[in-house]
């Protein structure tokens, strides 16, 4: 804004988010990016796939919307919250997400898979959820892993065999357009 | 780190490697609970109003889930939210039917514009300095109802004013009421305001509105200086009758003529395109319409007196040529429907009444006034009245104690000799809704953000474009990004806080309410049996965009015989001898009136005919330029009684010799990062002329000298300086 005053409290809007891009969240992502390197995420609540699944959550309870449409969505604090404001509150993980929602923000969880932008690849998971395809052949089996790990490396080789094992179409802009 | 800051680091020390060892601070990174569930990926397209010029399109937003950096509880952080990513046309709209102009696909910018004022602001330095702090909004309005309610008990007239840019729907009602409770009514303040026009049709048909002109089914179009595809009254529903009439009809080509000083956008599109001298338009029409009549070519009308307009004499007068006359009030004649039109410069001279009674004459000689391929007026439109500027002009709010602005910049949009800023600074207390500090607001005592349009509730009631009743409606088609409120929900606010009579005349608590009520009464006047109750009508608008008439017929509208049609010489401001040139401003197709200048995407867009972005220029004739030793590019100097400016020329052969003309729009002082301080405004050395008859400001009435400054740069799309000498050879 260039209507400030010296006098005048320092702005919320003058701050530095410390956010790079909202696509990159640091000069460090965008640089690993470029070179194709994928940096390993660290969550910042060790939230744990295997108790939840054991516990027979489904996927699509969290991650809804996987079936209707490109992207699953990934959980915030209100949908953990619903269970989480009565189960395990003692719990020192539980107790980081209750401070979570009682400061008013989101669980800031960072992402796992995703093709980067360079690759050009349009992938939307309706389709193959329609297919029937099992989460964990993309994904590695979450019963076994507490925070989700790049178990499966999305090459453009392992979509291919799968598209050509089960019939689907291997043109160019299936994917790419 | 920023950034450019990051770009720049990179290519200077290729620091690529160091670079990649930078910490991830994704854990110090807020993250705001979203307020609405959306499903990742997946579009909505949610209807919405244009609110970019009066034509008042109906629009689709494409709303998707995305990311923005946001200030909520004084944090700054990330917030999971619908964000507009696209505006487009609404296909069901009756304006503009799902076609949309360069300007409304722009408005996205509006709403992330990142100069936007995003909390209260209190003035602390002086007046214009540009100097504020942020407020609450708790404060703002306790400071706004301070102010006001000495006003609201003293009840004397003339101390309060709010000057606000044309309105419509409830938020006229909002802020009419809000002001008669002040003893007050809203200055309406618009730099194209189509007086005479409206005066005119007032005149001829007792209709005070802009005329709908029904392009797609006629066969022959006149026009007096309208640049009816570009910018003049509803251009895109315009645009979609010209295209009909040009090719919608198999082997069926109607023809276009059109008369001005200077080849506009639409002018560029005419079969034939006639010099007419500024402020001789009326006479021509009639002299067209004397040939008509004289030679009964079409049933003749009674009560036209057109014995002063025989062809010979307007060739000597004016120099359009008598056989070019008389062949166009043949050819017209022959292809019935013709339809005549007028606007822009035609109507901003002295004598800018006379010249739109003189087509709307034209118009009744033709047969073309309320018929099919002719002139029309929508149903809503029969209710208006001509509004008089003289009463409420913006000196009148001069003598207020208090001013709340809205909308509109006069301190940008009159000319400096009308002495508007003056008048403005001379008010104690001024309070701006705008979204962004312009020349105006820059002088207000305490800003009060709007919402931007797709952060708003809308409703509108275009006035011209369809001869259908249209009451478009739009609901927020995404969440307010900043901490910002709109204009009427403040109105509101502040007079259940004064109380009294202004809190009755505002009975609504939120102006959603109110936009409710009034669907209400359409409901009960116009609802029909396909829709159960009010409320089902209610929430069909708001999927649909609007309620629209499925078959309504256009108003009746006959012309009213006006007595004879006596030649009004125009006058201009200037010596002819020592200004020798007609000055022209002419609307941008970019920033229409200059309110738009603050969006780059408007900035970097060519000029369709000049190709010239990001910067003014100056049109010279090519003998003219050739005269007075002004090359391509040059920097020359224009100079009215009033003031003066610099800019680079154009040099072009598509315009009159002794006519210079200026594009609207550039020459911001304080309006954002990408308007401030480029190009010149030529608004600010027009002489403060008035059309006869209305007041309102004859911006096309002054005369101009010019002068060479020195070698100059002019930017234009696809020509960099180097090839203009080669360009300029085919001109």
């Amino acid at each position: 804004m260039s209507a400030q005053d010296s006098a005048a409290p320092p702005s919320p809007y003058d701050q530095e988010s410390g956010v790079f891009t909202t696509e990159h969240r640091s000069v460090g992502d965008a640089v690993k990016e470029f070179f194709g390197r994928r940096t390993t995420p660290v969550q910042p609540i060790a939230y744990t796939h295997k108790v939840h699944l054991a516990n027979g959550l489904q996927c699509v309870f969290c991650h809804a919307g996987v079936d209707q449409g490109p992207d699953a969505r990934i959980p915030g604090v209100s949908v953990c919250m619903t269970c989480h404001q009565a189960i395990a509150t003692d719990k020192p993980e539980i107790k980081k997400l209750a401070q979570y929602k009682a400061n008013g923000q989101d669980v800031p969880w960072q992402r796992v898979y995703g093709f980067q932008p360079s690759a050009h690849v349009k992938f939307n998971h309706a389709p193959h959820i329609r297919a029937g395809v099992d989460c964990a052949k993309c994904h590695g089996d979450l019963h076994t892993m507490t925070v989700a790990e790049r178990k499966v490396d999305h090459t453009m080789g392992f979509c291919i065999e799968c598209h050509r094992q089960n019939n689907a179409s291997v043109d160019c802009v299936t994917c790419h357009y | 780190m920023q950034r450019r800051d990051f770009i720049k680091i990179t290519a200077a020390s290729g620091a690529v490697a160091a670079l990649e060892g930078c910490g991830n601070p994704d854990h110090q990174l807020i993250r705001f609970v979203p307020e609405e569930e959306l499903l990742p990926g997946i579009a909505a397209w949610k209807p919405s109003i244009c609110t970019l010029c009066p034509a008042g399109c109906g629009t689709l937003v494409r709303v998707m889930q995305g990311e923005a950096e946001v200030v909520r509880n004084g944090q700054l952080g990330l917030l999971k939210m619908g964000l507009a990513k696209k505006i487009e046309g609404n296909p069901a709209h009756p304006i503009n039917q799902g076609k949309l102009c360069p300007r409304g696909q722009a408005a996205l910018q509006v709403t992330y514009h990142p100069d936007r004022i995003r909390t209260p602001l209190q003035r602390t330095g002086q007046r214009g300095s540009g100097q504020f702090k942020e407020i609450t909004w708790d404060e703002a309005i306790k400071q706004l109802v301070g102010q006001l309610s000495p006003l609201l008990a003293a009840k004397q007239p003339g101390q309060f004013a709010i000057v606000t840019s044309p309105l419509k729907g409830q938020r006229r009602t909002v802020v009419s009421n809000f002001a008669a409770a002040f003893k007050a009514s809203p200055i309406e303040f618009e730099f194209f305001d189509n007086a005479a026009v409206k005066a005119a049709n007032q005149q001829s048909f007792g209709i005070a509105a802009l005329p709908t002109a029904d392009l797609a089914h006629s066969n022959y179009v006149i026009s007096f200086g309208a640049d009816f595809l570009g910018t003049w009254n509803a251009p895109v529903a315009q645009s979609i009758g010209y295209g009909e009439m040009r090719k919608g009809r198999a082997g069926q080509r109607g023809k276009f003529v059109q008369f001005e000083s200077r080849v506009s956008q639409t002018g560029a599109n005419a079969d034939e395109w006639i010099a007419c001298p500024l402020g001789a338009e009326g006479a021509v029409a009639l002299s067209i319409a004397h040939v008509i009549v004289n030679e009964k070519l079409r049933p003749v009308l009674a009560g036209l007196d057109l014995a002063d307009y025989v062809p010979e004499k307007i060739e000597k007068q004016f120099g359009v040529k008598a056989a070019t006359i008389t062949k166009i009030a043949r050819e017209a004649a022959a292809n019935s429907p013709a339809v005549a039109l007028i606007g822009d410069a035609a109507t901003a001279q002295t004598n800018g009444l006379f010249n739109a009674r003189a087509v709307n004459a034209l118009n009744a000689s033709l047969g073309s006034v309320g018929k099919p391929g002719g002139v029309s007026f929508a149903p809503a439109a029969t209710g208006r009245s001509a509004q008089s500027k003289e009463g409420s002009s913006l000196q009148s709010a001069g003598s207020a104690k208090v001013a709340l602005l809205f909308n509109a910049n006069p301190v940008f949009a009159t000319p400096s000799a009308s002495g508007a800023g003056d008048a403005l600074g001379k008010i104690p207390f001024i309070a701006s809704f705008g979204s962004f500090i312009d020349e105006t607001s820059a002088v207000a005592d305490l800003i009060l953000p709007d919402h931007s349009p797709l952060e708003s509730w809308l409703d509108d009631s275009p006035e011209s474009g369809s001869t259908r009743t249209v009451v478009s409606l739009a609901p927020p088609a995404m969440a307010p990004l900043h901490n910002t409120r709109s204009m009427p929900d403040v109105l509101l606010d502040v007079a259940q806080q004064l109380g009294g009579d202004v809190a009755k005349a505002l009975p609504w608590k939120t102006y959603d309410e109110a936009v409710k009520a009034s669907f209400g009464q359409l409901y009960k006047e116009k609802g029909n049996k396909s829709t159960k109750d009010a409320d089902e009508f209610w929430s069909n608008a708001q999927t649909q965009g609007g309620w629209w008439s499925a078959d309504e017929k256009p108003a009746t509208v006959t012309a009213k015989a006006t007595g004879p049609l006596k030649y009004a010489e125009p006058q201009f401001d200037g010596n002819a001898d020592q200004f020798p040139f007609h000055f022209l401003p002419f609307a941008s197709q970019m920033f229409y009136d200059g309110s738009l200048a603050h969006l780059p995407w408007m900035q970097e867009a060519p000029d369709p005919t000049s190709s010239v972005m990001w910067g003014t220029w100056v049109e010279i004739n090519t003998r003219t330029a050739e005269k007075l030793g002004v090359k391509m590019g040059d920097t020359v100097e224009v100079a009215s009684q009033h003031g003066k400016l610099q800019a680079p020329a154009l040099v072009t052969p598509a315009i009159a010799p002794d006519v210079i003309a200026m594009p609207i729009g550039q020459g911001h002082t304080n309006y954002t990062r990408y308007a401030t301080g480029r190009g010149a405004n030529p608004i600010s050395i027009l002489a403060p002329m008035t059309v006869e008859g209305t007041g309102s400001l004859a911006w096309a009435a002054t005369r101009v000298k010019i002068s060479r400054v020195g070698e100059g740069k002019i930017v234009m799309f696809g020509a960099s300086m180097e090839e203009l000498p080669a360009e300029t050879k085919h001109r």
